[in-house]
């Protein structure tokens, strides 16, 4: 029974009809193949390197415990803002980590991306605890779960009257530190890859060398991680529709659909960040 | 060695300047409504509830001071590319930024609280007239220190992203850790002040938030004033952590080796799972539980 007094909201899990897996796999070969004919293998490699991360991203969204406007009221659990929004700080935090380890190499950049999605979010959930305990005087409890499963901190008693629960318990906390380290290693990697294809188209281009076209080829990259980024982060938002406590929630179980729309979205947006200089090339 | 010294003095100015952009756009955000507590301000005259309180939320923080920190940034970038002075450049960028903001603020304003004339709720002039400026002024500060901030990353720091795209990374976290943060504060403890303290707001309360003040009707102001004293500061130190510790670890720890600031990362983490742990526990210990286990399992 839920505080409203309505009968108690199943998770909505829809599995992934069969004509939109088939569509999912004829778009994605399309843009592999695409991706082939477009930068031979290194673009079939890139493509698969930001299909990999638009799915990390899609992925951790799900971890992320997002409370929504209810949690501004202490109504329920979370954190008090929009779930793709807040993945996004994260991710985006991870990316300028991961770009400035980039000259270490792919590993230290990808490391480095997670953790910086990770610390942006571990510092945001402990000062909504901080808000909520020290500001409010209204202790954690979760409305999904009757005990932590981490934890194992019973939550029934500690709900408020007429409340769904409030603030952060440690397994969302987790799930929010996870949820901001795969959006961080998925933007890292999406904007790597880029990096490497438009560092090997640009020069022939514009016909300079690798050093003076890193600006353009940076800020390009950049901005498609970013765009694919908020496409995949959004794309996972309408999945959870609303919002979400982390990865104990039942809503989390939708996660299988959101994987094969954002692996799709970013094969599509990936030809086009990709394919992007052939079209200046061409004119 | 000497550039690790000025390294960490440019990672705790950045870290400053982050701080004062947090306080600045959480109180921001609570004058002009534009954070999810904004969902009662919308909701309370379709209960009856007919208020004075600014209400500008036709766009998330996160995206709303996304473009305009990148839009103050691009603007600094093509005035330093003018060869305009760099502290110039930024606060002509910022200003001119804060002018869309100020767009932003009346066109939403208008069109909020127009949407509900069916519900007698008035569009108030004076409120416009006095609160726009007010929500104006803090976006700049929160405009302008994110603005520096992301110009000490480049040039004294060395981050291959260029300004404007700097802006755009850095103002999307900016409004997530502000909103992230302050919401809760302004969305209970303000427009639900006569509620119970040590409570979430009961579902069935919603719509029915404050609207009286000391003497008179409460506005926005009121609201700013109030958030001013815990919600936005909390939100600066939540953005001022963030940006200083993302920094840090890279500044001082690049140098020793460059796995170096992975595993400092990973033992900042570690050791905030310790303090949100330590006052969670500390907070069942000493609030107690509401009901007892057996009430709240019948």
């Amino acid at each position: 029974m839920s505080a409203l007094g309505g009968p108690k909201q199943t998770a909505g899990v829809q599995p992934p009809t069969a004509i939109g897996i088939v569509l999912s796999i004829i778009l994605i070969v399309a843009a592999l193949g695409l991706a082939y004919y477009l930068v031979q293998m290194a673009g079939v490699i890139a493509v698969v390197g930001i299909i990999i991360g638009g799915v990390l991203i899609a992925f951790g969204v799900h971890f992320v415990p997002v409370g929504g406007a209810p949690a501004a009221m202490g109504q329920s659990p979370g954190i008090a803002t929009g779930v793709a929004m807040l993945a996004a700080g994260a991710g985006l935090a991870g990316l300028f980590g991961g770009a400035w380890a980039a000259p270490f190499g792919f590993a230290v950049a990808l490391a480095g991306g997670a953790v910086g999605g990770g610390l942006l979010m571990a510092i945001t959930c402990t000062m909504v605890n901080v808000i909520y305990i020290f500001g409010m005087g209204i202790p954690a409890a979760s409305g999904k779960v009757d005990k932590d499963p981490i934890t194992g901190d019973t939550f029934p008693e500690y709900k408020s009257q007429g409340t769904e629960g409030h603030g952060l318990p440690f397994i969302s906390w987790v799930g929010g530190v996870v949820g901001g380290a795969l959006g961080g290693l998925g933007g890292t990697l999406i904007y790597l890859e880029l990096l490497d294809v438009y560092q090997a188209q640009l020069p022939v281009l514009l016909n300079t060398t690798v050093e003076q076209i890193a600006p353009v080829a940076i800020s390009l990259a950049g901005v498609f991680a970013i765009a694919m980024f908020l496409i995949n982060a959004v794309l996972a938002a309408y999945n959870i529709t609303g919002t979400i406590e982390g990865p104990h929630d039942p809503k989390f179980k939708r996660f299988p659909r959101a994987i094969i729309a954002a692996a799709v979205a970013s094969a599509v947006a990936g030809i086009f960040a990709i394919g992007l200089l052939e079209l200046v090339g061409v004119f | 060695m000497e550039e690790i010294v000025f390294g960490i003095g440019i990672t705790a100015l950045a870290g400053a300047l982050a701080t004062v952009a947090g306080a600045a756009e959480d109180t921001e955000s609570d004058i002009g409504s534009q954070g999810d507590p904004n969902s009662q301000v919308q909701l309370a005259p379709q209960m009856g509830y007919i208020h004075r309180i600014f209400n500008k939320a036709v766009a998330g923080e996160p995206p709303a001071y996304g473009l305009w920190v990148a839009l103050g940034a691009g603007l600094a970038w093509a005035f330093m590319a003018m060869q305009i002075n760099p502290i110039l450049a930024i606060v002509l960028g910022s200003a001119l930024a804060v002018f869309v903001q100020g767009v932003y603020a009346t066109t939403a304003y208008l069109g909020r609280t127009a949407s509900l004339a069916k519900f007698g709720q008035p569009v108030y002039i004076d409120i416009l007239k006095s609160m726009t400026t007010v929500t104006m002024a803090h976006a700049f500060v929160a405009i302008f220190t994110t603005v520096a901030m992301c110009h000490l990353m480049i040039s004294a720091l060395g981050h291959p992203f260029p300004l404007p795209l700097l802006g755009l990374v850095w103002g999307i976290a900016l409004g997530a850790a502000g909103s992230a943060t302050g919401n809760p504060f302004y969305g209970k403890e303000r427009q639900y002040q006569e509620q119970k303290f040590g409570a979430g707001v009961p579902i069935s309360a919603s719509g029915n938030i404050v609207r009286y003040a000391e003497a008179g009707q409460r506005n926005s102001l009121d609201n700013g004033f109030f958030s001013a004293k815990l919600g936005g500061p909390a939100s600066g130190i939540c953005f001022g952590l963030i940006v200083f510790f993302e920094l840090w670890r890279t500044v001082v720890f690049e140098e020793l080796n460059i796995w170096g600031p992975i595993i400092v990362g990973v033992v900042v983490i570690l050791i905030f799972a310790i303090i949100d742990r330590y006052i969670e526990v500390w907070a069942r210990k000493n609030f107690g539980p509401y009901t007892t286990p057996e009430e709240a399992s019948s």
